[in-house]
């Protein structure tokens, strides 16, 4: 068997139970043709970079698969057919990563934003000066 | 692999010689390119969506290779923009 990780989009007007439904109906899917879902991460109804059938967002699951090609073609042929499915990618990976995905990671961690790069800023670059550097209102 | 810098310490001589970044991607604590890891990505898009050409970036020619496959994948998960107009 090998290893898929499989993301798909649901439309945005079905509630997060019905995409949990949907998830499970694919699994139930996946093990008829023996396979079967390692990991199920729901991502949460996401605003979408640009619209899918004219869609502005959408519930976002990722399945982290074990499975045939066989029950994964059946999988992908499922989804074609199901209307509630905007959009579907599967990509054969050489081993299932452990814990939550990059995408459930970020999402801890942004209550507490953090800069990209480490270009210093003006005022936190000057160091022994920032304290006496006055704020702008005070200046002419 | 450790990338040859000639460092240029004595750079009076040149003064625009800037030192040569290495792959971001190389070394023992490299990120993992991953189509799903947006905060990632996004350092190598630009703003009006497009790729970061890798000799400003200075992202090895392999790992650019697959940095290119994961920003598709991210766009056709709608996750990027193809473009932003």
């Amino acid at each position: 068997m090998a290893f898929y990780e499989n993301v798909f989009i649901a439309r945005q007007e079905i509630s997060a139970a019905q995409v949990d439904g949907l998830a499970d109906q694919f699994t139930a899917v996946l093990s008829e043709n023996g396979g079967a879902v390692k990991k199920k991460e729901y991502w949460g109804l996401k605003s979408l970079a640009f619209r899918i059938k004219k869609n502005r967002k959408g519930h976002y699951v990722l399945l982290n698969i074990d499975a045939p090609p066989a029950a994964v073609h059946e999988l992908e042929r499922q989804m074609r057919i199901n209307e509630d499915i905007l959009r579907f990618l599967t990509v054969r990976v050489d081993e299932l990563e452990e814990g939550p995905s990059a995408m459930l990671q970020a999402r801890g961690r942004e209550d507490r934003p953090r800069r990209f790069d480490d270009r210093p800023r003006r005022y936190e670059d000057r160091g022994h000066r920032a304290e006496s550097v006055q704020p702008a209102t005070t200046e002419e | 692999m450790p990338i040859v810098v000639s460092t240029g310490r004595s750079g009076t001589r040149r003064p625009f010689f800037r030192r040569r970044k290495s792959c971001p991607f190389s070394g023992p604590h490299a990120p993992k390119i991953d189509y799903k890891d947006l905060r990632l990505l996004q350092r190598f898009v630009s703003e009006r969506g497009k790729m970061v050409p890798s000799r400003i970036t200075a992202v090895s020619t392999k790992k650019q290779r697959a940095l290119a496959q994961a920003v598709k994948r991210a766009r056709f998960l709608a996750l990027l923009p193809y473009v932003v107009k």
